[in-house]
C-alpha cells in the first residue's frame, strides 16, 4: 500500500526513527539500571516525587475532602440508626474502659516491681496522608514527612490502632509508607496466646496470609497478632490484627487498622538499626587449659588469648 | 507536512500533556487504601492510545514518553518500562496510521486493544525474564479488559467534550498526495 510522503520524508523519518531509538534506549537503559542498582534509582524516584507531589497538594486535598464529603453525606441517612448503635457501643466501652484503667495500674505496679525500664525513646511523627501509589498493582501511601522531620528508612507507621507499613523511600518533604498489604511487605509477626512466631506476607489482598507459621494447630481464629521485634526490624508488640480463617482455608490476618480511611499516620521513631560496617572476622575460641606437658613459650600463648578475646569482643560492641 | 498554525500545534500538545497530569492527579487521589479486587482501567495509557491514533501530530513521541516515565515514577512501577513499551506500541500504531483511518472505529479500537493487550503482556514478560516481582496475572488481566472497554468511552467523551473526532486532515492529505 503507497503511503502518502512529503518531499522531506525521505531525510526526516530516518532521523526521527534513529531519535525514536535513542529514546527506546534510554528508557530501558533506566529500566536496567533500577534492576541492578534500585536502591539508587528508588532514590530518584523519591526525588522526583519529592518534587512533583507537593505542587499537586494544593489541588490533592480539597478534591479528596470533597469526595469524602460526598460519600459522608450518604450516610446521613442513617444517622439516627447510627447514633442508637453508637450509643449502645459507648455504654459497653464505659465498662472495657474501667476494666482498663484498672489494669493499668495494676500493670505499672507491676513493672515496677521487676524494676522494668520501657523504652523512652519510641516517640512518633505524625503525617497526613497526601496521596496513594495509584496503581492497582502496589499498596502504598505518601505521607508529609520527610528527611526534614528526620524520619528513615524501615520505620514503622501506625495510624491510632494497628501497625499500618513501613516507611520505605524518603524524600525530603515526603515519604512513601509501604502497606502491609503490599505484595512485597514481609513483616515478622508473633500470634499472641500462643506465642508463636510468623511471617505476615502482604498479597495485594485485604487479608495477607500469615506465612512460615510453625504449627498452625495452636492458632485459631480471633488470636492477637503483634508484631515480634525479630531480626530488629520493628519495635515488638505493635498491634497488628487478628487471626481470620480465608475462604481458601489458609490463616489469614484482619488487619486491626483501619485501610478504609487512612488520614493521619504516625511514624514511629524506631530505634536505629544496626549495621554492620567492618568485614566478618574469625571468633577465635578461647584458649582452653593445657593438660600435659607446659607449652613451649607461654609468653607468646598469653598474646594470642589476649588477641583472640579481642576478637572476640569487638563485633559485639 | 501540512501544518499551518504552530500555536494551535503547541496548545493541542499542552492540552494533552494537562488531561494526562489530571488523568495522574485523579489516579494519585487518597480515596480507596484497600487493595482492589479487580484492577479498574489504565486510562492514561488509553488517553495515550487515543490521541496517537486521532491526533497523532498532539501526541508526540517525546511528550508520551515524558509522560508515562513520570507516570512510571509516580506509580510505583519500575521507572522506564513501561513508558519504553508504550512508546514503542504508539509508533507501531503511528506507522499504520494511515492505513487504520481507513477502516471505521471498530478498526481502531481493535487496533488499539491490541496495542494494550501487547504492551500490559510485554510488561508482564519482561518483568518475569529480570525476576521482579510482578503483580499477579488475573489482575493485569483485568486491567487490560477493562481498558479496553473504556476505550470506547473515553473515545466518546473526547469526541463530545473536545472534539477529537477522527481527524479529516489527513484524510484530505491521503487524497491530495
Amino acid at each position: 500500500m503507497a503511503r502518502p510522503r512529503h518531499s522531506g520524508d525521505e531525510f526526516a523519518r530516518p532521523i526521527r526513527r534513529l531519535l525514536v531509538g535513542l529514546l527506546l534506549l534510554a528508557l530501558l537503559a533506566l529500566f536496567a539500571l533500577w534492576r541492578i542498582d534500585s536502591p539508587r534509582v528508588e532514590r530518584m524516584r523519591a526525588e522526583v516525587v519529592d518534587r512533583v507531589l507537593p505542587s499537586f497538594d494544593w489541588a490533592l486535598a480539597p478534591v479528596t475532602g470533597l469526595v469524602t464529603m460526598a460519600s459522608n453525606f450518604q450516610s446521613y441517612a442513617h444517622l439516627h440508626e447510627q447514633n442508637q448503635q453508637l450509643r449502645r457501643e459507648l455504654q459497653q466501652m464505659r465498662a472495657w474502659r474501667e476494666a482498663a484503667l484498672q489494669l493499668e495500674q495494676e500493670n505499672a505496679k507491676l513493672l515496677d516491681l521487676n524494676n522494668v525500664r520501657l523504652d523512652p525513646r519510641l516517640t512518633y511523627i505524625t503525617g497526613v496522608v497526601m496521596a496513594d501509589s495509584g496503581s492497582p498493582f502496589r499498596q502504598s501511601v505518601l505521607v508529609n514527612v520527610g528527611a526534614r522531620d528526620g524520619v528513615l528508612d524501615g520505620w514503622p507507621a501506625m495510624d491510632g490502632i494497628g501497625l499500618v507499613g513501613r516507611i520505605s523511600g524518603v524524600g525530603q518533604a515526603t515519604s512513601r509508607v509501604l502497606l502491609l498489604t503490599d505484595t512485597s511487605s514481609r513483616i515478622p509477626v508473633t500470634i499472641q496466646p500462643s506465642g508463636q512466631r510468623a511471617i505476615l506476607a502482604g498479597d495485594n489482598t485485604t487479608y495477607p496470609p500469615i506465612d512460615f507459621l510453625e504449627n498452625p494447630d495452636l492458632v485459631r481464629p480471633g488470636d492477637r497478632v503483634v508484631s515480634s521485634g525479630d531480626g530488629g526490624m520493628f519495635p515488638a508488640d505493635l498491634l497488628v490484627g487478628q487471626v481470620t480463617m480465608g475462604a481458601d482455608g489458609r490463616l489469614r490476618i484482619r488487619l486491626a487498622a483501619d485501610y478504609e480511611r487512612l488520614e493521619f499516620l504516625r511514624v514511629l521513631r524506631s530505634h536505629q538499626a544496626e549495621t554492620v560496617d567492618e568485614a566478618g572476622r574469625l571468633i577465635v575460641p578461647e584458649p582452653r587449659e593445657v593438660f600435659g606437658p607446659p607449652a613451649p613459650a607461654p609468653e607468646s600463648l598469653g598474646l594470642t588469648g589476649a588477641a583472640a578475646d579481642a576478637g572476640a569482643e569487638s563485633p559485639d560492641g | 507536512m501540512a501544518n499551518p498554525r504552530p500555536t494551535a500545534l503547541w496548545m493541542g500538545r499542552a492540552g494533552f500533556a494537562a488531561l494526562s497530569l489530571l488523568l495522574i492527579f485523579i489516579g494519585l487521589l487518597p480515596l480507596d487504601m484497600q487493595p482492589p479486587r479487580w484492577a479498574g482501567p489504565d486510562l492514561l495509557l488509553a488517553l495515550v492510545l487515543l490521541w496517537t491514533l486521532r491526533r497523532p501530530r498532539l501526541a508526540p513521541v517525546w511528550l508520551v514518553a515524558a509522560v508515562m516515565l513520570l507516570a512510571d515514577f509516580l506509580f510505583q512501577r519500575p521507572p522506564g518500562l513501561m513508558a519504553a513499551l508504550t512508546v514503542i506500541g504508539t509508533e507501531m500504531l503511528r506507522r499504520r496510521q494511515s492505513r487504520l483511518r481507513a477502516g471505521g472505529f471498530a478498526t481502531e479500537w481493535g487496533a488499539a486493544s491490541l496495542a494494550v493487550a501487547g504492551i500490559l503482556a510485554a510488561s508482564q514478560l519482561a518483568l518475569l525474564i529480570t525476576v521482579v516481582p510482578a503483580p499477579p496475572p488475573m489482575l493485569v488481566a483485568s486491567q487490560a479488559l477493562a481498558t479496553v472497554l473504556a476505550y470506547p468511552l473515553l473515545a466518546f467523551a473526547a469526541r463530545w467534550l473536545l472534539g477529537i473526532e477522527r481527524s479529516p486532515t489527513d484524510i484530505r492529505r491521503r487524497t491530495a498526495a
